[in-house]
């Protein structure tokens, strides 16, 4: 490789690192004094976290993975929308979703309100606290299991109708095939969803503190705000990043060590799914979908209506484009990044591009409100020593934010596909004699369409979603969608935010529909 | 395409390039209502002088304040706690205010005595309890809320939460710590359930039985009974508000200030002294009460219908500074006590 290729690889791992590292200048090594001196309360924390981990994990991929069995590998009617369909919980925030159930399980939500006007014998049943951990973990569950379906979703395309025909010769039935076969060839794609996934359970916060669950992430904040001890602070975000780090490393490792060779035909004929066991796919991919999406989406629109005469036309068109275009301009840049970073890596394989492929995960081990701050920190030692005015509150400090964050969104389908293209197809081009570029071009793209267009997608959406960030680097006078309804709904007007919510959903399901249709085309 | 990304590039690095500035204010602002953006609008009407915010947590504005130092745009800091004014004003990134802040209609209590901020609005933390199961005279003070006859009936949201922290700060500083500990290990006991939710779901919770007495926000009372929602509305009329601590030898009822500061290194600090000013006037004051469920400062204005409904009551009197002095304190104290 050339000393010019290395260098921008350096500046590029210095750029990703170093905001986030910031934190450990910051921090205080007495931190773990003061874990020590308040281990109940850290024990609890630590616990509930890994207790709302779990259930959050384990309920994503109840509802994420059989139905994507059934939908790559099988041929039923309506097919087609319900594999679109479920995506679709991807397009409402975690923390809607968390206040929106708050409201509807509630006394006086809808479901109980029902109960006790026309079942009255039932309601006493249902009166009940719903706003505990386990609830909040299977909510979180239904807004995150799209993760576990997009990335098993190819993973399940890619493994093959042959693998499949195999199987159903050594006589296995299809849970053994799904269990024996479908599920570990597909571990890679797996793991890197509950990654994801858990990320996304640590950054949350918002719909912790409304379930008055204390999690590692809500006492990193504690510490910092109520006990104004940000050093001490800074300290738990760094032990959160290394346990983040170790467990991405384990997954680093052991998915390097399955390198599966799949046979490049994706063409499948499905299988015709008539028998007896015929309801079943309509039967498990109703549940995800119903509840993560149809449910959550008739309580917004239920309130947009009741309070449709006080809507602000003006702010919605102006918060609508800053949304749309914050998400699309950093989604762009970091697939075209992305790109790059995986096809060097891949071309290359050196240590410095191995690091640098990993280091495009690190950003989403911190919650992302503590990334905001870590950015916030760094930018006063650059605006202390290099440049002339302040950072913070300039679009470049947004965008770098959201790109340390979100590359990693972008990185898991991405790689997964590109892992999964033999490598004797590059030896072959590259003997036909193409260049690098046109390697890029001919091979990498096309062959990884499907992915770029899913990993454009995922980053399109989190970022139309995403709320700390935005919140806390934003220039003046910058509302988005999300900013707009978190403001509404921390002052306990949730039914007023469900406008901004609704918009955010119609565009990213718009997002999901014009990307299917590309894909399916 | 290439003109998309060459544009995108000029915007990013062109928003960070001085423009000219003179004839706007910035602000910092953990006040995020409609009422704020009509006060705000009407004084760029008024005076020409444009208003640029950013709204975001008051903790995370502090530690923007803060790394931002010399060079911050930001001309005025707007919480909804004192104790974060507080806050900013001990990490000296507050200066005091200049006697051109007009203050001699706000009622006295409210008013730093240090001078780092002005208060442009009010909250009480109050009580509400069941019109079914409980007698008015039951009630007395927050501290009686620790009595044994209470036990199973308590409803209050999560420690976590900034009106929680003020309030308890509020009894270290009235009570001192141990005896705060004491309440709070007494509230702990008396609880219907573990704390969580909103300020209205502990309303909620009390029209579906679950507890008989909550401590909320007023503002959030007045927004179940003009809610679109006929249960909601329901809910807010199963209860009543009471206003605690308000016999004479009492020291009156838990208040919260939104309050307006300016900026150690304040670039437009005309234009900032202009708007504090616009915001304590009359006009903007009566803007205030008729857009929220919020108390004016000014001692002429009276509060909305919802409000003035509730009767008036004694505030205490307790510096407001204490709230961010002894917030430190009340985590603590909350942790201790398995307030969660």
């Amino acid at each position: 490789m050339k000393i010019s290729g290395k260098l921008i690889m350096y500046v590029i791992i210095v750029m990703v690192i170093a905001p986030i590292f910031s934190l450990i200048f910051y921090s205080n090594p007495n931190s773990i004094n003061v874990i020590f001196e308040k281990k109940n309360i850290f024990f609890e924390s630590s616990f509930n976290t890994i207790y709302l981990l779990s259930i959050t994990v384990i309920s994503s991929l109840v509802l994420g993975l059989i139905p994507s069995w059934f939908v790559s590998l099988y041929k039923f009617r309506f097919r087609n929308i319900i594999d679109f369909l479920m995506y679709l919980p991807l397009a409402i925030p975690t923390y809607i979703m968390a206040f929106s159930y708050g409201e509807i399980l509630s006394y006086t939500g809808p479901f109980q309100s029902f109960l006790r006007n026309n079942l009255d014998f039932l309601a006493p049943f249902f009166n009940i606290d719903f706003l505990t951990l386990e609830v909040l973990g299977i909510i979180l569950g239904l807004s995150l299991f799209p993760y576990v379906y997009a990335a098993s979703r190819i993973s399940f395309t890619l493994v093959g109708k042959s693998f499949l025909n195999l199987s159903k010769t050594l006589g296995n039935n299809w849970v053994d095939t799904f269990l024996k076969v479908v599920i570990p060839l597909s571990a890679p794609a797996i793991i890197s969803a509950i990654f994801l996934v858990s990320m996304e359970v640590l950054n949350e916060y918002g719909a912790v503190k409304y379930f008055g669950v204390n999690t590692f992430t809500t006492e990193i904040f504690k510490t910092w705000y109520a006990l104004s001890d940000e050093t001490t602070a800074a300290g738990l975000s760094i032990f959160l990043l290394t346990i983040v780090f170790v467990l991405f490393s384990v997954e680093y490792v052991y998915n390097s060590k399955l390198k599966f060779n799949y046979k490049l035909n994706t063409d499948l004929n499905y299988i015709d799914h008539k028998q007896k066991t015929s309801l079943l796919p309509y039967i498990f991919s109703f549940f995800p979908i119903f509840f993560g999406f149809v449910i959550p989406l008739s309580f917004i629109i239920y309130n947009v209506i009741d309070n449709f005469k006080i809507i602000d036309f003006n702010d919605l068109s102006s918060f609508t484009f800053n949304s749309v275009f914050l998400s699309f301009t950093s989604s762009f840049f970091i697939i075209i990044f992305l790109l790059l970073v995986l096809f060097i890596d891949n071309e290359y394989k050196s240590k410095i591009s191995k690091t640098l492929s990993a280091v495009t995960s690190l950003g989403y081990a911190l919650p992302g409100a503590v990334l905001g701050l870590s950015l916030i920190i760094f930018s006063r030692f650059i605006g202390d020593n290099l440049i002339s005015y302040s950072l913070t509150g300039t679009y470049f400090l947004l965008f770098y934010a959201l790109f340390i964050r979100f590359m990693a969104v972008g990185r898991s389908p991405l790689k997964s596909s590109i892992d999964k293209i033999p490598i004797t197809l590059f030896d072959t081009a590259k003997n036909l004699g193409l260049g690098s570029f046109d390697l890029l071009k001919k091979i990498y793209i096309p062959l990884n369409k499907f992915a770029l267009f899913s990993a454009f997608m995922l980053c399109f959406i989190d970022i139309m979603k995403e709320l700390p960030i935005t919140l806390i680097l934003r220039p003046f006078n910058f509302d988005t969608l999300s900013t707009k309804t978190y403001e509404l709904a921390v002052e306990e007007m949730v039914d007023i935010s469900s406008f901004y919510s609704l918009v955010i959903i119609i565009i990213c399901s718009l997002t999901l529909y014009f990307v299917k249709k590309i894909n399916t085309n | 395409m290439k003109h998309y990304i060459i544009s995108i590039f000029t915007i990013i690095f062109l928003s960070g390039c001085n423009e000219d500035k003179s004839n706007e204010v910035n602000l910092y602002s953990q006040r995020h209502y409609k009422v704020d953006e009509i006060q705000y609008k009407k004084f760029t009407e008024l005076t020409g002088i444009k208003v640029n915010w950013i709204k975001s947590n008051a903790d995370e504005l502090i530690e923007r304040l803060k790394n931002e130092g010399k060079k911050s745009p930001a001309d005025i800091f707007i919480s909804v706690d004192a104790g974060k004014l507080q806050k900013a004003a001990s990490l000296n990134l507050l200066q005091r205010l200049p006697s051109e802040i007009k203050t001699e209609n706000i009622q006295n209590q409210l008013l730093d005595i240090n001078n780092f901020w002005a208060p442009i609005t009010y909250r009480s933390r109050i009580l509400v309890y069941s019109n079914e199961r409980v007698n008015k005279s039951d009630l007395n003070t927050y501290e009686s809320l620790a009595d044994e006859k209470w036990k199973n009936r308590i409803l209050v949201r999560s420690s976590s939460n900034a009106y929680n922290q003020a309030l308890m700060a509020s009894i270290i500083a009235n009570n001192g710590i141990e005896k705060a500990r004491n309440w709070s290990e007494g509230i702990v006991a008396n609880l219907a359930r573990n704390p969580k939710g909103n300020d209205r779901d502990q309303v909620k919770a009390i029209y579906s039985g679950l507890g008989d007495v909550a401590i909320v926000n007023s503002y959030y009372i007045g927004l179940l009974l003009s809610s679109e929602k006929e249960e909601e509305r329901k809910a807010g009329e199963s209860v009543s508000v009471f206003f605690p601590n308000q016999e004479e030898n009492q020291r009156g009822t838990h208040v919260n200030i939104s309050g307006v500061a300016i900026t150690k290194n304040s670039p437009n600090k005309e234009n900032a002294v202009m708007l504090i000013n616009y915001l304590l006037s009359e006009d903007a004051q009566k803007t205030y009460v008729n857009n929220s469920y919020e108390y004016s400062v000014n001692k002429n204005v009276k509060p909305s219908k919802i409000v003035q409904d509730w009767g008036e009551f004694k505030i205490d009197n307790l510096d407001l500074n204490s709230l961010g002095v002894y917030r430190e304190d009340a985590v603590n104290v909350f942790d201790e006590t398995g307030w969660k």
